[in-house]
């Protein structure tokens, strides 16, 4: 018994660990907590549902972004470029660790760009499954 | 064992060194300045301006070798006096050939005016030039002094001038061949060799040479002015820009997606819409926080065209009323840009018309100095 113990305190403390805090991790809270609230059944976020999302065509937006990956490319570990020619760096966190860091700049971004691409705003169960998928890449 | 002396006609030497070598740098100079101005790209503007300088200095000589060089170089031995101009028509009527009168061994009363014609055409073209470099480019000694519509008008002028000279060089070169006819002598040769052939039995002295001291004094003192008026006058900032104070969120928000275009390249009007309209920004929403929108636009409105007298600003104030946030639809970009391949805009580098930055170096200052312009060569597009 006192060996179980033992073995969940560390797993535990595995799990905390694993979980770093950070600013990118008050942002997937906070989406989290939006997230329930809109959704009672809300299950927490999906990287699948992410990546759905990342590479779905939906043409309901402007007809010169139907998708994300019009500018993003169709991987997020690649550079991606604007409609008017500028590089955009991979949205994968992996390879730009500064993604979804700053509060602001995901308010920014999300609002516009769902708004070219799907034409709405995004819920808050879209953004936090789009993080997610972006922070498994 | 020394050649034997030929019997040969005498000749004098009419045209001195100096006469000559301005001569003939100067056909070399202007052939280049038509030539650059006429048919080259723009951003050899450069070039054309460099002769057009070097043709002040060489007028300036052309002057004082008036007054100081030797006999027929100097002015008072050629003034073509209507009695002078009278007698060299009616020897042409008369079908005589070419009297030898001592200013005939020079230039003839015609070609005298046309000397003096040149000298005067040749002085306006750079004057007129240099009044549109500072004016219309806000480059060289008068940037600091002549608007932009004054430099528009002296570009007219200095256009219109060229013309003139073409032709004034076509009737120099018929009149030179017409005359070497009548005359039989090559007056060519003799602006190679500078001696002409004496007509029989006429004995000339030989004319009194160059003050060349003076000559040199002058010509000192002449370049040094217009060397110190130089300095001083590009030592003036250019009359057709601002200072424009910075603004951190200009510069961050409106290049995140597209190169930082400067204010000066649409009017008043035409920002204001566009900060009006961020939700359809070119087919993407690029909206901003209600006070971000604010401040930029007001930046954009306080140094949008209408502040500016850079040729930029002056061009592009005209925009299409159709498309007003459109720089690339404005009447005088199109114009500008209609010699260029449309291959050049569909592939990469350039990738579309609104990469500025693409073929002009200095896109982000606003200037868009012709010599700044450079076209990349277009490649072909590769999937990535």
């Amino acid at each position: 018994m006192k060996r179980l113990l033992l073995v969940g305190a560390a797993l535990a403390l595995v799990a905390t660990t694993n979980v770093q805090a950070g600013p990118r991790e008050d942002i997937v809270a906070l989406l989290m907590a939006e997230a329930s609230a809109e959704d009672a059944a809300f299950a927490g976020f999906s990287g699948e549902r992410g990546q759905i999302l990342f590479s779905s065509n939906f043409n309901t937006g402007k007809p010169e972004t139907p998708s994300c990956t019009s500018c993003h490319s169709t991987s997020p570990q690649n550079m991606g470029e604007t409609r008017a020619g500028k590089p955009i760096e991979p949205i994968a966190v992996s390879k730009t660790p500064e993604r979804f860091t700053d509060p602001e700049k995901v308010e920014k971004w999300f609002r516009r760009n769902c708004r070219s691409v799907i034409g709405r705003e995004c819920t808050a169960l879209e953004k936090g499954d789009f993080i997610t998928y972006m922070m498994s890449q | 064992m020394p050649a034997p002396k030929l019997p040969s006609t005498p000749t004098l030497r009419v045209w001195d060194l100096p006469t000559r070598l301005y001569h003939w740098i100067q056909v070399v100079l202007v052939a280049l300045a038509l030539g650059l101005g006429f048919f080259a790209p723009e951003w050899l503007l450069n070039q054309h301006v460099v002769i057009g300088f070097a043709l002040v200095g060489l007028i300036l000589f052309r002057l004082v070798w008036g007054f100081f060089g030797s006999y027929y170089s100097r002015f008072s031995s050629f003034v073509p006096t209507p009695g002078r101009l009278r007698a060299h028509f009616s020897g042409i009527l008369n079908k005589q050939s070419a009297p030898a009168g001592g200013h005939e061994l020079g230039h003839n009363p015609v070609g005298a005016l046309m000397v003096f014609g040149l000298i005067f055409v040749l002085g306006a073209i750079t004057i007129t030039g240099i009044v549109t470099l500072g004016g219309v480019e806000n480059w060289g000694p008068l940037a600091g002094f002549v608007d932009f519509s004054t430099g528009d008008r002296a570009r007219a002028v200095h256009l219109a001038l060229a013309y003139v000279l073409v032709v004034m060089i076509v009737a120099h070169i018929a009149g030179v061949f017409a005359e070497s006819q009548r005359s039989r002598t090559s007056l060519v040769r003799a602006m190679v060799t500078g001696d002409k052939e004496l007509p029989k039995g006429r004995t000339f002295g030989q004319p009194d040479g160059a003050k060349k001291g003076a000559a040199l004094v002058s010509l000192a003192g002449l370049g040094g002015l217009a060397g110190v008026l130089f300095y001083l006058g590009v030592q003036v900032p250019a009359s057709g820009f601002i200072q424009m104070a910075e603004m951190d969120d200009f510069k961050s928000e409106c290049s995140d997606c597209h190169e930082l275009y400067h204010p000066s390249l649409l009017p008043e009007e035409s920002w204001t819409l566009m900060m009006a309209g961020l939700e359809d920004h070119f087919g993407e929403d690029a909206s901003l926080s209600q006070d971000t929108t604010l401040a930029i636009g007001t930046y954009l409105e306080r140094y949008a065209s209408e502040a500016w007298d850079s040729e930029a600003a002056n061009r592009l104030r005209v925009v299409d009323p159709e498309k007003p946030m459109q720089i690339s639809a404005s009447p005088f970009w199109k114009e500008n840009h209609a010699q260029i391949p449309e291959e050049v805009f569909k592939t990469r580098p350039v990738r579309g018309t609104g990469n500025c930055k693409a073929c002009h170096g200095d896109a982000e200052s606003g200037r868009f100095d012709d010599s700044k312009i450079s076209i990349p060569e277009p490649t072909p597009e590769r999937e990535s």
